[in-house]
């Protein structure tokens, strides 16, 4: 595919070391250890096509929202359009209430119209996010609405959290096989243990961004690769890159 | 946006100022690195700002929480505690098991005097429902009583609480929903969580909004302690690691003290064999010293980009655990760029002279 083709990931470096950017419609995965970076990329992704005038979507199921619009403030990224779906499951019921999923009339939130306190779960009701219900959520969503960008934040949260009933690895596919069928481009967030085995999922998209995390004397050092890219080359080199104001920024001077 | 001291000068300007409020941290570390002494300092600053402050012990009984700070001279009087420390388990069959959350026991620090005894009828019960529901209900009573909410909880340990009731396969939803519980609060909480496998990705490491390390080696015949900050979401934060030691006031964080070196492979890490370790700390120091060589070579404008490539093999592979690898093609890079370096040019008069060469060990 030529660059041409191809959509911007937000992040220069990354650009390059993708040779152009990413194939559009299909889903990719950043992977990483907790600390790496993750959301801040998922961010300059969203970021990216919220500035070309696409429609963006966040679907956060490891930070409530207003955490996630707090914690980018640092930024001053402009992501006032940016669609934002609270996936956070609630407090867990121990009495044997009724438990509502999440249902499939549920709204994102744009940005500007988040507050800053926390949504607390309701008295008499308790909301629980599945695999299965999100799933037909962002079927609805994607319909209605046309998003260009969707990012998941986290695959693992959604493994861990939302697919008790599910088998794992087969739920886990199948819902990397709807986000292809839906012809939007997706990012989804892994995270990584600080050694050892990659968890399966990583091989499942189309292409994997892996951020590393090293910790030396002079403190921590970061690191960017692509694991992996199908349908197209790719720089196979490891870069290191630094979080700034403005971001991940990759030191692709040398 | 306001900052929570934690209490410990040179942690907070780690910390940029502070943690941010309302939102649950990790402190983790292995047995004896001062978790709980770095949590009784966050109480013990909240305490001298007024703040409502709540201690929940599930590792050990408030008495001995008491006697073991008092040795620092602290005066944590007006700590809430709320023991949630099991009781001895009854082993015959009872008829009625009742769990914590029924027999609410949050005293302040200063009428802790003895511990409790189990109840010869019934024992308490702790499990992750039981100490959310006493939270809950020590957090409705105390804003009825003095219409202020807790600014501060610490939560001693997740480690003991998942020991004691979540050994099912639910115990990542049952840690989601705790920590979500605690979110919802509003405080800002420390939990208190050893580490026990870095291979798991246990829940509570990546939905807390930050985590702050503590390490603790031998070094020869001495104990050294040091403190880093592995995450901080929201916040810039000193990425070093940087000494620590415990005096009789408490913890101490020195910011301009020696760096920390080679720490994650200073003792065996559990379940690798000696001689893996040495070559992981083999690996890494090899690593090291190309990496300081091909700054060295930037520096002097010695084109070694192929070098740069293999060494991000030789990374991936270590990353991987995959050491042995890692360590032919760390060689081949180490050899390569000395030989490059050592045809070169010197460096320019205006920068600043190359440091000689690292040797690897």
């Amino acid at each position: 595919m030529t660059a041409a083709a191809k959509i911007r990931t937000g992040i220069a470096g990354l650009d390059k070391m993708l040779h152009g950017g990413f194939v559009p419609g299909r889903p990719y995965i950043v992977s990483g250890p907790p600390g790496a970076g993750k959301t801040i990329l998922a961010m300059q992704f969203l970021r990216e096509g919220l500035e070309g005038g696409e429609r963006c979507l966040f679907v956060a199921l490891e930070e409530p929202p207003n955490e996630l619009k707090i914690n980018m403030r640092g930024f001053r990224w402009n992501l006032d359009d940016l669609d934002v779906l609270d996936a956070n499951s609630d407090i867990r019921r121990f009495e044997p209430t009724p438990i509502l999923e999440i249902s499939t009339e549920e709204e994102p939130i744009k940005v500007r119209a988040l507050g800053d306190r926390i949504r607390k779960t309701p008295d008499f009701e308790s909301k629980e996010v599945t695999v299965h219900s999100l799933q037909q959520l962002l079927k609805t969503l994607l319909l209605k609405r046309n998003y260009e960008r969707v990012v998941i934040d986290s695959i693992t949260a959604l493994k861990y959290f939302c697919m008790r009933e599910f088998e794992e690895a087969v739920t886990t596919q199948s819902f990397m096989r709807y986000l292809a069928e839906s012809k939007v481009t997706s990012l989804l967030t892994l995270e990584l243990p600080e050694e050892g085995e990659v968890p399966p999922e990583a091989f499942l998209a189309r292409g994997e961004i892996r951020l590393h995390k090293l910790r030396d004397e002079t403190g921590i050092k970061r690191f960017i690769s692509v694991e992996k890219y199908k349908g197209s080359s790719h720089d196979e080199f490891v870069y290191a890159f630094d979080i700034t104001n403005a971001g991940i920024v990759l030191n692709t001077a040398a | 946006m306001d900052r929570v001291k934690t209490g410990i000068v040179g942690l907070d300007t780690m910390l940029n100022g502070g943690l941010l409020p309302a939102r649950p941290y990790v402190i983790s570390g292995p047995t004896g690195s001062g978790k709980t002494i770095l949590s009784a300092h966050f109480l013990l600053e909240g305490l001298g700002q007024h703040e409502p402050c709540l201690l929940v012990t599930l590792d050990e009984p408030p008495i001995e929480v008491k006697s073991n700070m008092a040795t620092f001279g602290w005066n944590l009087d007006r700590l809430k505690i709320l023991d949630a420390t099991p009781d001895i388990r009854a082993h015959k069959r009872q008829r009625s098991v009742i769990d914590v959350g029924t027999a609410l026991d949050v005293r302040d620090m200063e009428d802790v005097t003895e511990i409790r005894q189990s109840s010869g009828i019934r024992a308490l019960e702790v499990n992750v429902h039981s100490v959310q529901k006493m939270i809950k209900q020590e957090f409705a009573h105390h804003l009825e009583r003095t219409k202020e909410r807790y600014k501060r909880i610490v939560i001693d340990s997740m480690t003991a609480l998942k020991m004691f009731s979540m050994q099912g396969q639910d115990s990542r939803v049952l840690t989601q929903s705790f920590l979500r519980f605690l979110a919802e609060l509003e405080s800002t909480t420390l939990i208190v969580s050893e580490r026990l496998d870095r291979k798991i990705l246990e829940t509570e490491f990546f939905l807390s909004r930050g985590e702050i390390r503590l390490h603790k080696w031998v070094d020869g015949s001495v104990v050294r302690r040091a403190i880093s900050i592995e995450k901080f979401r929201g916040s810039a934060f000193d990425d070093k690691m940087r000494p620590v030691s415990i005096t009789d006031k408490g913890m101490v964080v020195y910011l301009d003290g020696p760096a920390q070196t080679r720490v994650a492979s200073a003792g065996p890490i559990a379940g690798e064999s000696l001689l893996e370790t040495r070559l992981i700390d083999e690996v890494s120091n090899v690593i090291e010293s190309v990496m300081k060589g091909i700054e060295d070579a930037h520096r002097r404008q010695v084109p070694i980009r192929d070098v740069e490539v293999s060494l991000s093999r030789a990374m991936l592979a270590f990353q991987r655990r995959n050491y042995r690898k890692a360590m032919k093609i760390a060689l081949g890079c180490d050899s390569d760029l000395k030989e490059r370096l050592r045809q070169a040019p010197p460096a320019p008069p205006t920068a600043i002279p190359p440091r000689p060469p690292l040797v690897a060990r």
